[in-house]
């Protein structure tokens, strides 16, 4: 290889050498600059595959001489790396910048090369003076690019910038004497050897380090580099987030290293703090550059803290480190460029990106890659974090960072939510190179998460064939609907089949509901028609993460699959027109929830990689209900139990027409496919002496009953029947926390019953909806004659839910009676037995209010649902009935597999009739007398009254009134009044004022912390020294 | 566990018809002592009859559409349903019905399968006095089924079965065996369902039957009505006859059964002509403050 000293070079001389250009000659002058980075790029992408391949590090020693006499660089993997990502940022920063440097002329191209030299330099060189001298070059000429912009702020940014980058380098300049003083020395490598016998020497090198830690703005002491975020042209706050940044990372790494562990702590607090607090300032801002600004402020302060932490990381720690850092460039680079498209600066101006789709995908790239979703490799990075950290007792800094990380998320994912959602006057600037660079972007993006999967010893997520079928899907995307959804359900269909032979019966019983499920509530989007871009993506991805969940056998692959199906979810539900709020609210809790997992998940492991989920039985007995309570309360949240429940009305409501029934029907299983695998790898665990299973038998009775309560006072038939799923959740969660083979086998009924009725009566109001264009049930109203297909699966679907025989829902209830003679958990199942009744409620209003009643003089005209809305429906009326004459055809397997885990068998199966030790069940007997008394009556019925008069819809009368409205006679709104007013204390919205709150908090604290930033340069200054001596006044009791 | 015979239909069949016709005659019985209790004359015993026959025999008639239709239809074969799913006389070898096809958890279940079909029958009618009528009764039913729910749990656990046949079995040899004494608790439980479902006031609030016409019943006239008034015979009484199964030592012989079930019938019109009416509120907040605890002792202590 070249000798790397010559990217230095090649960067210094172009930019000298550009100054002998004609002035005129801007385009030449760029074209000299492009090449010049290209080749830079080149050399340090040759290093890295050198270097990646096993290669030992590379001293460069100029002058002739070796160090301390001369100064010194190294090549090595962290520094190859970091300079490919500083180069090749400057490479396409340039092509963003084209225009202003074009403007600006040769100048101004120079300093760009200068910068990108400096930071390189700063990346390479071993010597503390030298490393000064690259600072100031860094300073001046980042001072000199923010003047690139147009803004006029950006002049006052450059200033306060260049003030406080003086005040900074002073306090370098002073550590790097007084270090020189202790050590005689000025090489990096010459520090550790030097006791730290004297004195002066901690000093010193506190303010080298402070200094460092400034330059990578932590919070709060960083008004003046915001300003330049929000003022400088987007395609330099790019090299100013990523390159710089990453540059820095570098340099206060080895800093540290050579000063001693002594120094982690500090850089680890002062990290998290920037973490946390720069995420928490971020809620408030509505500016989208500032954001980005305080989002690369709090990712910086994350990697500071995982620089902080390298003691524990060890071999892991270039992964890590690497992980982080190249999400935070890639992502916020990627996302500082689309930022030159978008003409207005207001989070909802981004509604403009939505014209061109491979913009929004960039965007969801970005924003995932920065939340550490998968399949990026700030994923793979967190993952190994958590674990280290778990193993090393340090949890209080893992809370940390998962909470900064959440608040992340919030601000990030309302964001798209805005841009997704909103509408914008400032059309987009889209120009084709600006285009391009997003679109190198968001490959470097794709690619990157390929090289960390494969790097990872958990296994790559990009291996799968799930994800690679989603990915197709975004190729797909040009393709029509109706070709799209075809090959949707092949796929599903095909994975089922692959599958279904292998599977134990209880995991066969989540494919089933899962997949297959997934392709027949598909049919209803045959509705749909054109391209319906936006759809088959998300909906593949979710698909994918449900099926790599029933694959998932170490907890890495099953907490990457959590990821991806959420991820996936997430944008189906935010497709829904009034979403978006909604939407985010379900990924906030999803990603609370997944991080609670990935809590519980590090603690199991203790260390172990890849560490299986049947494992999770062997936990040492300290941790294993930690353990367990944490993964509960993650699965938890996926199942809507009451107390993170608040996302799920709007969620499951506000989606679309077929997008309602996946995330209802199946998406909600997943929670309880969870809460299984926990429940058979760890049974019962119990916390100073509580049991927690018994724990979760009160959460689910108690969401049972106040999901079912709430349902009842909906006036929205959507958001009742997302109530419901509440209930219903929270009754399988009962039988799961029963522990006993009934109990479970219950929860086994509901999954394939809730399912079923579920996707059935969304897909029914869905298709009231769609003519009715309306969800709220005291408008609608005699439909049944215009409706009866629709009506009929209603109907079936009611009487299933209820519980009521002939359908499959009673054998749901025998289950149930049966399971709970054998517990001693009684005071609940009060709660079990009120939410029953409270059932009939809700869904008599569902078909009562819309399908029976008065019909709207505007109804009159509408027609019958469309016709693959109802197919799918049909398939589940054919199947309840089927399902109740013979159930022993599902669950005949299930119950015998659950007698191999709980070793007994209190089912015994007589042909189709079941008998338990306390009574017995005949579903074709029930059935069979139920049909012939009922249809023996209707004969004696149709016999005397055959001849009926059909009368007009008001051939009524009452209270010596003849009606004519429909409005004033359809008796709907607030149908259970009485019912109201006496358990109308239920409808107190306590979980909703708790989160409310949570929020608020959240939301005052970054409110008054804002305040911080005035925008005064002398303020910042102040800021800025008062940090140090904070900081050196708390450091001086650990260190120093 | 038995099962199926062709002479069973035959046999549930005289079960039927010497329930109708018990119900008849009962219910207008007892309406007749309410009414003597007030100090008017009331209805002859034979009045049901009548009723029945003239609605059968009604010329006019008008529908509302099919589930105007299916809803008595609905009511009716709940009525019956409930009746042949349960046993009527222990130890008679055929009054045992359909009993086969399940246990106490059908019986309980299958209760709301009429209920549910004749309020959406009554639903298509579009009076909304109906709707009103529906609303309230669900309402009020939500907590006056609760005891029962706890009731029946704290039985099937004492007696360790669900199945009614061996529950009757358990109370044979004497008074003292009855659950009203080994179980006190659960019976007064379930003896607050029993007045609290049986439309009689306190808790008739459902039908409004004194002034205006109010529930599920209000359009409805001719054989529709014919029907309902055959289940309105016959669901009280199988409603009953769980009740003496569960709770009071079964029957024996149709003689015992003729006694027990009046004598049952009777607590909810006891209870029913000295009480003014509750809101439906207000039956809700008086089963909470007294059926539901006592309800939850019964479990608890069982």
């Amino acid at each position: 290889m070249v000798s790397s000293i010559l990217i230095l070079a090649i960067g210094l001389g172009t930019a000298f050498g550009l100054g002998l250009l004609n002035r005129r000659r801007a385009v030449l002058a760029l074209g000299l600059t492009l090449g010049a980075l290209g080749l830079m790029a080149a050399m340090a992408v040759g290093w890295l595959i050198v270097l990646a391949q096993g290669a030992a590090p590379v001293e460069i020693y100029t002058a002739g001489a070796e160090p301390p006499f001369a100064i010194n660089l190294r090549m090595g993997l962290m520094e190859a790396g970091a300079i490919t990502l500083i180069t090749l940022t400057g490479l396409l920063a340039v092509l963003a910048l084209r225009t202003a440097l074009t403007r600006m002329g040769r100048g101004s191209m120079a300093v760009v090369l200068v910068l990108i030299m400096a930071l390189s330099g700063l990346v390479m060189t071993r010597d503390v003076f030298n490393l000064f001298v690259f600072l100031e070059l860094m300073a001046i000429s980042t001072g000199g690019l923010a003047l690139l912009s147009k803004d006029i702020r950006a002049i006052a940014a450059g200033f306060k910038y260049l003030i406080i980058s003086q005040l900074v380098t002073i306090l370098l300049l002073v550590g790097i004497i007084f270090t020189y003083h202790a050590t005689g020395s000025l090489n990096i490598d010459d520090i550790p050897e030097t006791a730290m016998g004297f004195s002066g020497l901690g000093l010193a090198l506190f303010l080298i380090l402070i200094a460092v830690v400034l330059e990578l703005k932590p919070f709060p002491a960083n008004g003046w580099a915001l300003d330049v975020y929000t003022a400088a042209h987007p395609g330099f706050s790019a090299v100013f987030s990523a390159a710089s940044g990453t540059a820095m990372l570098v340099v206060a790494d080895k800093l540290v290293k050579a000063a001693g562990p002594d120094w982690f702590a500090m850089f680890t607090l002062l990290g998290l703090i920037s973490f946390i607090g720069a995420n928490i300032v971020a809620l408030r801002q509505d500016n989208d550059r500032r954001l980005l600004g305080y989002s690369s402020v709090g990712q910086l302060g994350l990697l500071l803290a995982v620089i902080g932490q390298q003691d524990v990381l060890g071999e892991g720690y270039l992964y890590v480190a690497g992980g982080l850092v190249l999400s935070h460039a890639v992502a916020k680079a990627g996302l500082f460029w689309m930022s030159i498209m978008v003409k207005a600066r207001g989070l909802s101006d981004w509604a403009a990106i939505r014209v061109r789709p491979p913009l929004v995908i960039a965007f969801a790239t970005f924003l995932a890659m920065l939340t550490g979703l998968p399949p990026f490799p700030g994923f793979y990075a967190k993952w190994e974090l958590a674990q280290v950290l778990a193993t090393t007792d340090r949890l209080p800094i893992l809370a940390a960072i998962l909470i900064g990380t959440l608040i992340e998320a919030v601000y990030l994912f309302r964001w798209f939510g805005m841009a997704m959602k909103r509408e914008t006057d400032t059309p987009l600037g889209p120009k084709q190179i600006d285009c391009m660079v997003v679109l190198i972007t968001l490959a470097a993006a794709f690619g990157l998460g390929a090289l960390w999967g494969d790097l990872s010893e958990n296994g790559n997520l990009f291996a799968t064939v799930p994800m690679l079928a989603a990915l197709f899907f975004l190729a797909l995307e040009p393709m029509p609907a109706k070709l799209k959804n075809g090959l949707a359900i092949m796929a599903l269909v095909y994975w089922f089949a692959a599958h279904a032979g292998v599977y134990d019966p209880m995991r066969l019983i989540f494919l089933l509901v899962m997949i297959l499920g997934g392709a027949v509530i598909l049919l209803a989007s045959f509705n749909e028609d054109g391209r319906r871009v936006g759809f088959y993506p998300p909906a593949m991805l979710m698909y994918a993460g449900l099926a790599l969940l029933l694959e998932a056998q170490s907890t890495f692959e099953f907490f990457a699959a959590w990821e991806v199906m959420t991820l996936g979810s997430y944008f189906l539900i935010l497709r829904g027109k009034q979403s978006e709020p909604h939407a985010l609210s379900y990924m906030i809790f999803s990603l609370g929830g997944a991080f609670v997992l990935l809590s519980g998940f590090a603690l199991a492991a203790d260390g172990v990689t890849p560490f299986p989920l049947s494992a999770l039985s062997l936990v040492p007995e300290q941790v294993a209900p930690w353990v367990f309570a944490l993964l509960a309360v993650g699965f938890m949240t996926k199942t809507a139990s009451v107390g993170v429940h608040i996302w799920l009305p709007g969620a499951h409501a506000e989606a679309e027409t077929d997008v309602s029934p996946m995330v209802s029907g199946i998406l909600l299983k997943a929670g309880l496919y969870g809460l299984v695998v926990l429940l058979l790898a760890m049974g019962r665990q119990s916390l100073h002496g509580v049991d927690l299973v018994n724990v979760l038998a009160w959460i689910g009775a108690i969401s049972a009953f106040v999901g079912a309560v709430l349902a009842v006072f909906q006036e929205d038939a959507k958001r009742l029947l997302a109530y419901s799923s509440i209930s219903q959740m929270g009754y399988a969660l009962f039988g799961l926390a029963l522990m006993n083979h009934l109990g479970w086998l219950l929860a086994v009924m509901f999954v394939i019953n809730h399912y079923v009725y579920k996707s059935m009566l969304f897909l029914a109001v869905g298709g009231v909806y769609k003519r009715t264009h309306t969800k709220l049930m005291y408008k609608m109203g005699g439909l049944i004659t215009l409706m009866p297909f629709t009506f009929v699966s209603v109907l079936v679907g009611i009487i299933a839910m209820s519980g009521v025989p002939p359908l499959s829902g009673f054998g749901g209830r025998w289950i149930f009676y049966n399971a709970i003679l054998e517990t001693d958990l009684r005071l609940p199942l009060v709660l079990i037995f009120m939410s029953g009744p409270v059932g009939f409620l809700y869904l008599f209003r569902l078909i009562h209010t819309i399908f029976l009643g008065q019909l709207k003089d505007e109804n009159h005209q509408i027609k019958e649902a469309p016709i693959w809305l109802l197919v799918p429906q049909m398939i589940f009326v054919a199947f309840l009935i089927g399902f109740a004459i013979v159930p022993g055809l599902v669950l005949q397997r299930v119950d015998r597999f659950l007698g191999t885990v709980f070793g007994d068998q209190p089912l015994i199966w007589h042909g189709r009739a079941v008998e338990s030790a306390f009574g017995n069940w005949n579903p074709v007997a029930i059935m069979v007398v139920i049909v012939v008394i009922f249809v023996t009556l209707f004969g004696i019925l149709i016999a005397k009254n055959h001849d009926a008069v059909k009368v007009k819809q008001f051939n009524i009368v009452f209270s010596a009134e003849r009606p004519y409205r429909p409005e004033t006679t359809h008796f709907a709104w607030n149908f259970f009044a009485p019912y109201r007013r006496a358990m109308g204390f239920m409808e107190m919205p306590l979980v909703t004022r708790f989160w409310g709150g949570v929020s608020e908090a959240l939301s005052g604290t970054a409110e008054f912390t804002r305040k911080l930033y005035s925008g005064n340069g002398q303020t910042y200054a102040v800021q800025v020294i008062l940090f140090v001596v904070t900081v050196y006044l708390i450091a001086l009791g650990g260190v120093a | 566990m038995s099962s199926f015979h062709w002479v069973q239909i035959p046999y549930a069949l005289l079960t039927l018809f010497i329930v109708l016709n018990y119900g008849l005659i009962m219910t207008a019985v007892v309406q007749k002592i309410a009414a003597r209790v007030g100090g008017r004359h009331g209805i002859p015993f034979w009045q049901n009859y009548i009723d029945l026959v003239k609605n059968f025999a009604q010329r006019s008639k008008i529908t509302h559409g099919v589930m105007f239709y299916l809803g008595p239809v609905f009511r009716l074969a709940g009525g019956v349903g409930l009746l042949l799913f349960v046993p009527t006389i222990y130890g008679s070898t055929w009054a045992q019905n359909f009993s086969f096809a399940g246990d106490l958890v059908l019986a309980l279940y299958f209760v709301f399968f009429g209920t549910l079909g004749m309020a959406l029958g009554a639903g298509e009618s579009g009076h909304p006095h109906a709707a009103i009528g529906v609303s309230r009764g669900l309402a009020q039913v939500t907590m006056a089924e609760l005891p029962l729910a706890l009731a029946v749990y704290a039985i099937a656990v004492q007696y360790h079965t669900l199945n009614i046949t061996e529950i009757v079995a358990a109370q044979q040899g004497g008074l003292f065996h009855w659950t009203l004494f080994t179980n006190p608790l659960a019976t007064v439980a379930a003896m607050f369902a029993f007045v609290g479902t049986m439309m009689r006031p306190p808790f008739d609030v459902v039908l409004a039957p004194q002034e205006i016409p109010i529930g599920p019943p209000t359009e409805y006239h001719s054989a529709y009505l014919a029907l309902m008034q055959t289940n309105r015979a016959i669901f009280p009484v199988a409603k009953t006859v769980i009740y003496m199964n569960l709770f009071f030592g079964g029957a024996s012989s149709w003689g015992e059964f003729a006694i027990k079930v009046f004598a049952l019938y009777m607590v909810s019109a006891f209870i029913g002509v000295v009480h003014p009416r509750f809101r439906v509120e207000q039956s809700i907040r008086f089963f909470m403050k007294w059926g539901v605890p006592v309800g939850v002792l019964a479990i608890l202590m069982v």
